[in-house]
């Protein structure tokens, strides 16, 4: 698809990030000393890769401590900190020092320098092929076995404690067991798994962290006397690779274009907006993040709400009620889930992202109409995800479509983990198959994960936004979006998009309005007068290289991981990588292994109840922040584990962890179905 | 045939063998046959009941779809004609005309909020008694510039929920910090102030559990009600009496039924949010303690705004906060941040952690925004001249506005949001906010309306009201209606005017508003009789 920002050629010896020497005037009074800062640390980073010919994707070895001790959160750049930051971590400098050509403007272990512009994707669905059915592999019947064996025993285990506990150290129980003619507000049986399965790995979970949760995260260290029921900062502090925060397109970034405009509204407009949107707390930002946020999805009009799980739980329930039914895939969020319950309506699921049963029920619970009365339904409401968060699956939408225009249902789509993240130009997963978004009822997305921000929107037909604004729960009753989040919001969207210079005044003044073209840039007109975006972000540039990025990335991962032997999930496209882990012992294992490497990787590690069962796994969440020296990090760590571990049961075409590297480019591009 | 016959035998004779080479078969086998040769009848019995057991076991997995007793055989084509016939509702419907007025009319502050923003539209500075800005925090240099260092070291979002590596240390220390400032355990934070309490309620109570709520209670809390799937009680709003009965009624019948011990809360709130009206904390702990409930008291109004330092009702009432088992509130509000805490024992924050819907599956809140309350609550805790200031705002409101016989106000007297009622003449309405005194009879605990409910007019009286709010905003002075979801509540609401008072005004400021608000109540009032 062609666009209007992507024209722009970018020869290949500019940096991707323009030369500062460009845009002085748009940069905080301090440029001078942090571009000085900059051109220092890049020296220092030749300087570096010169005296020692070890580059930092070769590991070393593993007694190396990489804790950070002492830490400035004062200093401009870390790198240019030599003292705070040793590069024993292989984090604070790109592998490659960059050449005196490109100087860039972001930290690097906030968001990777890398200016290879080979390493750049597009996500897009190949259009006129059908959409692939990714087959989910099974594991061997040993694995399966002994994750059930596994269970078993952990079961067993945890009983046997419990019963002789309860003996022996009845004050342990107090809390669980009914006592002074209270009852317990966990009963020992209902908070069985908590205690006794999740407690074992619960050092893998929750770990406080500290600074930007960008390419790079600050963890304190934890420790414990009691096997993890009190866990303690030791106050040391450990730096490692993220890749599971929901930074999709890096801009979470304490220094840039989106942190300096959230910071001018800071001292412009305070931190609060104290009150409802119907009730006096309504700013004129969310206005025009509304209609931003319209333009970006390419609807009509849009409502924000400032906590994403709420935008779910309180506006299900102002489309449909009693007598209506929602059909749900069966791995839909929680907050779907609340909001569902919260509707009063009847809700029935299909198999995840089957279309086959999703068409079987369709037919089923129209010619039923409703339980028992037989009345047909007053209206069906189909609520899919975009993007699934732990399957990293994409809904077949064309499939959907389709199926919408038969069966007359109306489509809810939530893109909390989409939007931003697939299609050429972030629009979500309707641009991602290049469908038109306005043949989708409604879009809901989330601020939390492309956008660096918090809170979430939904987008639809103006008359269906205004229905919500009055009748959602969310305006008489719940805070509005506090202005550093929307502005945030708005900085970050309008980076992806690319600001439109401001159109010549036609002669009889109409308002360009409708022929603002999709997916394009955002009018000037749309974005407070106030902002002043840097020029690369400005002109979309930026924002485009981080989307390509973030496309390169996660097909890498997922691609190089499966050439390895793993077994992954969901779509290649998706930023979302799922590696089976299966049994529960290796959660912790593969977690802990890969925070104690020297480069560390912090991991996220899910089970059930999040998961089926028996199909554990630890879920890489990718960004444009990494480089692809992070993603050979990755791939080199998992390599490793994966045989200790014996993770590598995949089948189809293996290569070699050097072959993979080398032959990234190749990869990415291949034609795999 | 002989062959057949002899294999049968064969066949037979090897599964005999088969069978009592299982262990402890012989002793089922003789159990078998000295049943049988007791009572062949029993035998039959028990294969019989096997038989059943099986079907049933079999029949409960394919119960869900396609094979239940209302369940109608369609052929593939009647189900396409009955695709084609059907036709849904639209999704939306359109808005009334005065609902798409008010939206037209929704007043929108251009720039910073405050006590006295800026009106997009007309330019118009106002006085804002409209946004919750109790402590006049908003616009705080202070806390602006502590916000923006927190953006320089966090950014903004916080990318991720509070297990997966979205814990910040900020957030860790808002928490510890709320909790020192009421005197509990422990707090957890959540991300939107609206959905703390509609979450916290179900992270304890489940089904079968019993609630006793006030007939008064928010919406917020309505809806965690609706979640938990909890047996509710209703008391009578702010009945401290109606609610004992409740309890005894309850006991009586637990002992009645030996009923197993279940989980029992009480759920009120500190200010209501629905009419300012106070909760009577010491009896409410009393009646507790008696009957062995715990308290969830929804402080979202009353955190920051009441007691000597802001710590709210607990520290009115001089009451241990650690009495209140789930204490509830808001971010959003006194501390001009955003979000919502449970304060509590550790116990109950730790299951929080894990069982809280809106905690687990939100991401944490900006750091920012985090860093931002936790200055709130030191300039709070630090400046006690604030709360007295407000509460010297709120009396000199009262004070006008009290002497008003054609409005009611039903809020406390400390409480600074003060909602404002129209009076109707009928007799039945005279005392709104009196228990309706009729002793023979109380409400029925199961119904959420009391035995005699108020009567009024809903549209009649927020058209009335809404007119006082435009011709006050006429004179420069911000209000809004309690605006609420109608036919989404569990009761309906009486209609008001909110005001929320700040401590950001003067005196002379709050005589000449109240003044204003007053003259134009009269006019507007007047005018219907």
């Amino acid at each position: 698809m062609p666009s209007p920002i992507a024209i722009n050629p970018v020869s290949p010896s500019h940096s991707i990030f323009k030369k500062m020497s460009k845009s002085p005037t748009n940069l905080p009074a301090s440029a001078a000393s942090y571009l000085s800062a900059v051109s220092q640390a890049d020296a220092h980073a030749r300087a570096r890769s010169l005296a020692t010919t070890v580059t930092p994707t070769t590991t070393p070895p593993l007694s190396m401590s990489s804790s950070v001790t002492v830490f400035s959160d004062d200093n401009v750049l870390r790198e240019g900190e030599p003292k705070m930051f040793d590069n024993d971590d292989g984090l604070s400098y790109p592998p490659i020092p960059p050449t005196s050509e490109q100087v860039f403007t972001t930290v690097h272990s906030e968001f990777g320098h890398c200016a290879n512009e080979e390493y750049r994707f597009t996500s897009q669905h190949p259009p006129g092929k059908p959409v692939p059915h990714h087959k989910e592999l099974d594991p061997p019947y040993y694995i399966l076995l002994s994750t059930y064996i596994s269970y078993m025993i952990l079961i067993c285990l945890g009983h046997l404690r419990d019963f002789f506990g309860k003996r022996l150290k009845p004050s342990a129980y107090t809390h669980l067991l009914p006592h002074n003619g209270y009852a317990p507000l966990n009963s020992d049986f209902d908070s069985f798994y908590t205690r006794r399965l999740k407690l074992r790995i619960d050092d893998c979970f929750s770990t406080p962290v500290t600074g930007v949760p960008g390419r790079t995260i600050i963890c304190y260290d934890r420790e414990t006397q009691d096997y993890n029921a009190n866990l303690h900062t030791t106050g040391r502090r450990t730096r490692g690779l993220n890749i599971s925060s929901y930074n999709y397109l890096g801009f979470a970034q304490a220094r840039g274009g989106c942190a300096d405009a959230v910071a001018e509204v800071i001292s412009r407009y305070g931190v609060s907006c104290c009150g409802a949107r119907l009730e006096g707390g309504s700013l004129d930002l969310h206005q025009t993040a509304e209609r931003l946020i319209a333009q970006f999805v390419g609807q009509e009009d849009s409502i924000i709400s400032s906590m994403g799980f709420a935008t779910n739980s309180t506006i299900i329930p102002a489309l449909v009620g009693k007598g209506c039914l929602i059909i749900s895939d069966e791995f839909n969020h929680a907050s779907i889930r609340f909001g569902v319950r919260l509707s009063g309506a009847s809700v029935r699921t299909f198999k995840h992202n089957s279309m086959k049963s999703f068409e079987n029920l369709l037919r089923e619970v129209i010619s039923q109409g409703q339980p028992k009365t037989h009345r047909p339904w007053k209206k069906i409401l189909v609520i899919v995800e975009g993007l699934y968060s732990m399957e990293g699956s994409i809904v077949d939408l064309p499939k959907v479509l389709e199926l919408k225009k038969k069966y007359k249902f109306f489509l809810f789509v939530d893109e909390a983990h989409s939007i931003g993240a697939m299609g050429a130009h972030g629009r979500g997963v309707a641009e991602y198959y290049g469908i038109d978004p306005r043949s989708i009822d409604i879009l809901m997305g989330t601020f939390t994960k492309s956008f660096g921000a918090a809170g979430g929107y939904v987008a639809g037909k103006k008359n269906l936004m205004d229905h919500i604004r009055v009748r959602g729960h969310s305006g008489p009753y719940a805070e509005a979006m506090s202005p550093p989040v929307l502005t945030q919001v708005m900085a970050s969207m309008a980076s992806i998009m690319g600001v439109a210079p401001e159109p010549p005044k036609s002669a009889n003044g109409t308002s360009s309005n409708t022929l603002i073209p999709y997916p394009g840039p955002a009018p000037a007109h749309m974005l407070p007068n106030w902002f002043d975006l840097p020029p690369s972000l400005k002109d979309g540039t930026e924002g485009l290289i981080r989307l390509r990025r973030l496309a390169f990335n996660a097909r890498y991962l997922s691609r190089g991981l499966k050439k390895l032997g793993f077994i992954t999930y969901g779509s290649d496209d998706s930023p979302i990588v799922p590696l089976m882990l299966f049994n529960p012992g290796k959660m912790c294992a593969f977690s802990r292994m890969m925070k104690q490497r020297a480069t560390p990787i912090f991991t996220v590690v899910v089970a059930y109840p999040a998961t089926p069962l028996v199909t554990s796994r630890v879920r890489f969440c990718l960004s444009a922040a990494h480089t692809k020296d992070d993603v050979d990090l990755i791939l080199k760590a998992c390599d490793e584990i994966g045989d200790w571990l014996d993770l590598k049961q995949g089948v189809g075409e293996r290569w070699s962890l050097q072959e993979i590297m080398d032959r990234a480019v190749e990869l990415v591009h291949m034609d795999i179905d | 045939m002989n062959a057949t016959l002899d294999y049968l035998s064969y066949s037979l004779e090897n599964l005999e063998t088969g069978f009592y080479k299982i262990p402890g078969s012989q002793v089922l086998a003789r159990y078998v046959k000295s049943s049988h040769q007791n009572d062949p009848g029993r035998t039959l019995l028990e294969v019989i009941l096997l038989i059943f057991v099986i079907r049933t076991l079999l029949q409960s997995r394919t119960r869900a779809d396609g094979s239940g007793k209302h369940f109608i055989q369609f052929s593939e084509r009647e189900i396409d004609e009955l695709v084609d016939e059907w036709t849904p509702e639209p999704l939306e419907q359109p808005l009334t005309e005065r609902e798409s007025l008010d939206l037209a009319s929704l007043p929108i502050i251009a720039g910073p909020t405050g006590p006295k923003p800026k009106l997009l539209g007309s330019g118009k500075t106002v006085m804002n008694l409209a946004s919750f800005n109790f402590t006049g925090l908003a616009g705080n240099e202070h806390i602006k510039q502590k916000a923006t260092e927190a953006l320089r070291k966090y950014g903004l979002g916080s990318c991720g929920p509070a297990g997966f590596y979205g814990t910040i240390d900020v957030h860790t220390e808002l928490e510890k910090s709320i909790a020192d400032f009421l005197g509990t355990e422990d707090s957890i934070l959540y991300s939107q102030a609206f959905a703390t309490v509609s979450s916290v309620i179900p992270a304890f109570a489940k089904r079968g559990d019993i609630i006793v709520a006030d007939r008064n209670i928010n919406f917020s809390i309505q809806k965690g009600l609706q979640i938990s799937r909890s047996t509710i009680r209703w008391f009578d709003h702010n009945d401290m009496k109606s609610l004992e009965e409740v309890l005894e009624s309850i006991h009586k019948e637990s002992r009645k039924r030996r009923a197993p011990l279940t989980r029992r809360f009480i759920i009120t709130e500190g200010i209501f949010e629905r009419d300012g009206s106070m909760a009577d904390l010491p009896k409410l702990i009393e009646l507790k303690h008696k009957y062995k409930y715990r308290l969830i008291l929804d402080e979202t109004f009353s955190f920051g705004t009441v007691g000597r330092t802001g710590r709210g009702l607990t520290e009115l009432y001089n009451v241990p906060a650690s009495e209140v088992d789930m204490l509830i509130g808001s971010v959003a509000t006194s501390l001009c941040a955003a979000g919502g805490f449970c304060a509590g024992s550790s116990v109950v924050v730790k299951h929080q952690r894990i069982n809280g819907t809106a905690f687990v599956f939100s991401a944490s809140t900006p750091a920012a925004l985090s860093v931002a309350a936790t200055e709130a609550i030191s300039i709070i805790r630090d400046s006690p001249s604030i709360l007295s200031t407000l509460q010297e705002n709120v009396r000199t409101f009262r004070s006008i506005l009290d002497r008003l016989d054609c409005i009611t106000i039903p809020s406390h007297h400390a409480s600074p949001i003060i909602h404002i009622q129209v009076r109707t003449a009928s007799a039945s309405s005279l005392l709104p906010t009196a228990v309706p005194s009729s002793a023979s009879k109380s409400s029925n605990p199961t119904s959420v309306l009391p035995r005699n409910p108020q009567v009024f007019d809903i549209d009649a009286e927020e058209r009335l009201l809404q007119e006082v709010v435009d011709d006050v905003l006429a004179q420069g002075i911000l209000t809004t209606r309690a605006k609420r979801l109608r036919g989404h509540e569990m009761s309906e609401a009486r209609p008001s005017i909110r005001l929320a008072i700040s401590t950001a005004f003067t005196k002379k400021e709050c005589e000449k508003a109240a003044t204003t608000i007053k003259t134009s109540l009269v006019k507007v009032l007047g005018k219907r009789r």
